[in-house]
């Protein structure tokens, strides 16, 4: 067997004693861990090409005729469950989603920025503050925005959902761990010796050199979004505003109760479609959340 | 759930000195920190008024609407503890806690062994094409928990699902469902903690690693002796993020329950307990109080973690 070229950073694999059998042993528990994450996803891709019959009386992990991939595409603009329609609610989570990362991105980008750059009377406690919120446990909070929201009148609208997508604490601290790292304060500095006013500053020299911190909290905050399913499950009654997560939920429902032939490849080629965006997305922006740079100092 | 998708780490944040720029006169150095001062705050204050207004003002509003009884005659009216007392009385809501309580208890230990255990020889580049499994293991996190409890319920649901066919078991029983769940949440996570570790033990320097083996360190002593101690920050941070996540089990039973009503009572967990008599039966003063409750459960649990493994020694 050849001896394979080390990469930089590495220890040469024969200086570790491994076997070749413990080699083996580890890829294959490598192999079985992958198919059992990627079975399921194979199996929605199979299954949103099939009738509901088949769905339930085939070989779940091989395609079956009649294949039915068109029709099932064309269920996602039907009101199959009385819910509204599946393109209603993409466009509603993409609502969501594009609007409250873009505002959690910049929020959080200004005070990471502020919290790292600037001593300000009571900067340290403020941030404090706002690090103990990542113990808030977020489902807790559903209820009491819930109440809140009744008595303002924000139930059934989109600000209900956008509002608290804007704030994230995990952006800002992303941002504020990620600025002190990369950000020379020398430059800054001789920025203002210039005569560089501080918004200016901000703009043309920070803002370019946190782009990977920005697209990391971007990322973040569009997969919470895209995920959130307790918050408007209970502020939103109206279908017309319902994002993916509720309205599969809602689904889910009367996959067992309704009469209906066609919930079930619904509930199949949405679960399929609602998937592609976000892998899609990563894989646009691998480039830049690999590395550390999705993590920020997670580590230390 | 992807619970740690939301919520990372406390601590740790590196300190800079105080550079500010050359002296020139001391008036206009002063003037310029007001001004600075003055920016700061305007950088500030538009995440600041959002926090307050989504997650300050509803914390204090519903400990306030907690301590009110909302009646059909005779209207709202200030109650004192009686919601409290209500809820520390009430079996269902203490028995969803015990109920994620084992469930973190299993899910949790699971998950980070089995991230550590992946993340650790992708590091040591034991298996090849290491970058393939680790692009693979991370798709879950793509996957909304919604999407994955639904694809699970149609290869786990008795009737007609694949595996359950396969394992000749039932996997909705009331006894077999936390067991369902468990596996669903390992399948959402694990990648994401992968991720994380991968990128600890990356920054563990390989001089360290070749000295021990110099000194005649087995790979088993590499791992446990050497790599794992490094990484005990990213281990308490994940170990926290996820426990905080396993407790507020929501997503994952509700849509289970679509598929098997009897699976999933009433108050299965905290969480469903707290949707359940609050939009279920309308009463908000006592779900209120419930919230304020598991919150609170919440915070002891997490910080009493946090006590337990800084005595055992430092927080790195």
């Amino acid at each position: 067997m050849k001896q394979k070229a080390t990469p930089p950073g590495m220890v040469p694999l024969h200086l570790l004693g491994v076997s070749r059998r413990t080699q083996v042993t580890l890829t294959t528990i490598c192999v079985l861990f992958g198919v059992f994450t990627l079975a399921p996803i194979i199996w929605i891709v199979i299954n949103s090409t099939k009738t509901q019959f088949n769905i339930i009386q085939s070989f779940g992990f091989w395609f079956a005729r009649p294949f039915e991939l068109v029709h099932n595409l064309l269920l996602l603009n039907q009101n199959v469950g009385d819910d509204g329609t599946y393109l209603q609610w993409l466009g509603n989570t993409a609502l969501y989603a594009v609007a409250g990362s873009a505002g959690a991105t910049v929020l959080s980008a200004l005070a990471g920025y502020a919290f790292s750059r600037y001593r300000f009377r009571g900067s340290r406690a403020l941030f404090a503050l706002v690090m103990s919120a990542l113990l808030v446990p977020i489902a807790a909070l559903g209820l009491p925005l819930y109440l809140v929201y009744a008595k303002v009148g924000l139930i059934n609208t989109v600000w209900g959902m956008i509002l608290p997508s804007m704030v994230s604490p995990v952006g800002v601290y992303l941002m504020k761990v990620f600025i002190d790292a990369s950000i020379p304060q020398d430059l800054i500095d001789a920025a203002r010796m210039d005569g560089a006013g501080e918004v200016r500053i901000f703009l043309r020299i920070g803002v370019p050199l946190m782009v990977p911190g920005l697209v990391t909290v971007l990322l973040l905050s569009v997969v919470a979004v895209w995920n959130n399913y307790f918050l408007p499950l209970i502020i939103y009654s109206r279908d017309s505003l319902y994002p993916i997560t509720v309205g599969l939920g809602a689904l889910t429902g009367r996959a067992t109760s309704a009469g209906s032939t066609q919930i079930e490849p619904l509930l199949v080629m949405g679960g399929f479609v609602t998937i592609v965006p976000l892998i899609a997305l990563f894989l646009v922006l691998q480039r830049y959340w690999r590395g550390g740079a999705l993590l920020g100092g997670l580590t230390g | 759930m992807i619970g740690a998708v939301d919520s990372p780490p406390s601590g740790a944040a590196p300190t800079r000195g105080d550079t500010r720029g050359p002296a020139r006169r001391v008036r206009s150095r002063r003037r310029d920190k007001a001004r600075q001062g003055r920016v700061a705050v305007l950088f500030t204050l538009p995440f600041l008024i959002i926090f307050a207004l989504t997650m300050l003002a509803p914390i204090g509003y519903a400990i306030y609407t907690s301590l009110f009884t909302s009646k059909l005659i005779g209207g709202t009216s200030f109650s004192g503890f009686a919601n409290y007392s209500q809820v520390f009385h009430a079996g269902e809501f203490w028995s969803g806690v015990e109920r994620v309580a084992i469930f973190a208890v299993i899910q949790v230990p699971i998950t980070l062994l089995l991230a550590f255990f992946f993340a650790a020889i992708f590091d040591l580049g034991i298996v090849r094409f290491s970058g393939i499994f680790r692009a693979l293991y991370f798709i879950p996190f793509a996957v909304p928990a919604v999407v994955a409890s639904i694809m699970w319920s149609f290869l786990l649901v008795p009737q007609y699902g694949a595996y359950a066919r396969v394992a000749h078991a039932n996997f909705f029983t009331s006894k077999m469902i936390l067991v369902t769940i468990i596996l669903i949440v390992i399948w959402e996570v694990t990648g994401y903690n992968m991720v994380i570790f991968y990128t600890a033990l990356k920054s563990v320097p390989k001089e360290v690693v070749e000295s021990a083996i110099l000194d005649g360190a087995t790979l088993r002593h590499i791992i446990t002796r050497i790599k794992l101690p490094m990484v005990r920050p990213a281990i308490i941070m994940l170990s926290i993020l996820n426990l905080i996540g396993a407790l507020q089990l929501f997503t994952e039973p509700s849509i289970l329950s679509g598929f098997e009503p009897q699976s999933v009572s009433f108050g299965f967990t905290p969480v469903i307990y707290i949707y359940n008599t609050a939009i279920g039966d309308g009463e908000y003063n006592l779900a209120a109080a419930a919230a304020v409750v598991f919150a609170l459960v919440i915070a002891a649990v997490s910080v009493g973690w946090l006590v337990a493994v800084r005595r055992k020694g430092t927080l790195a």
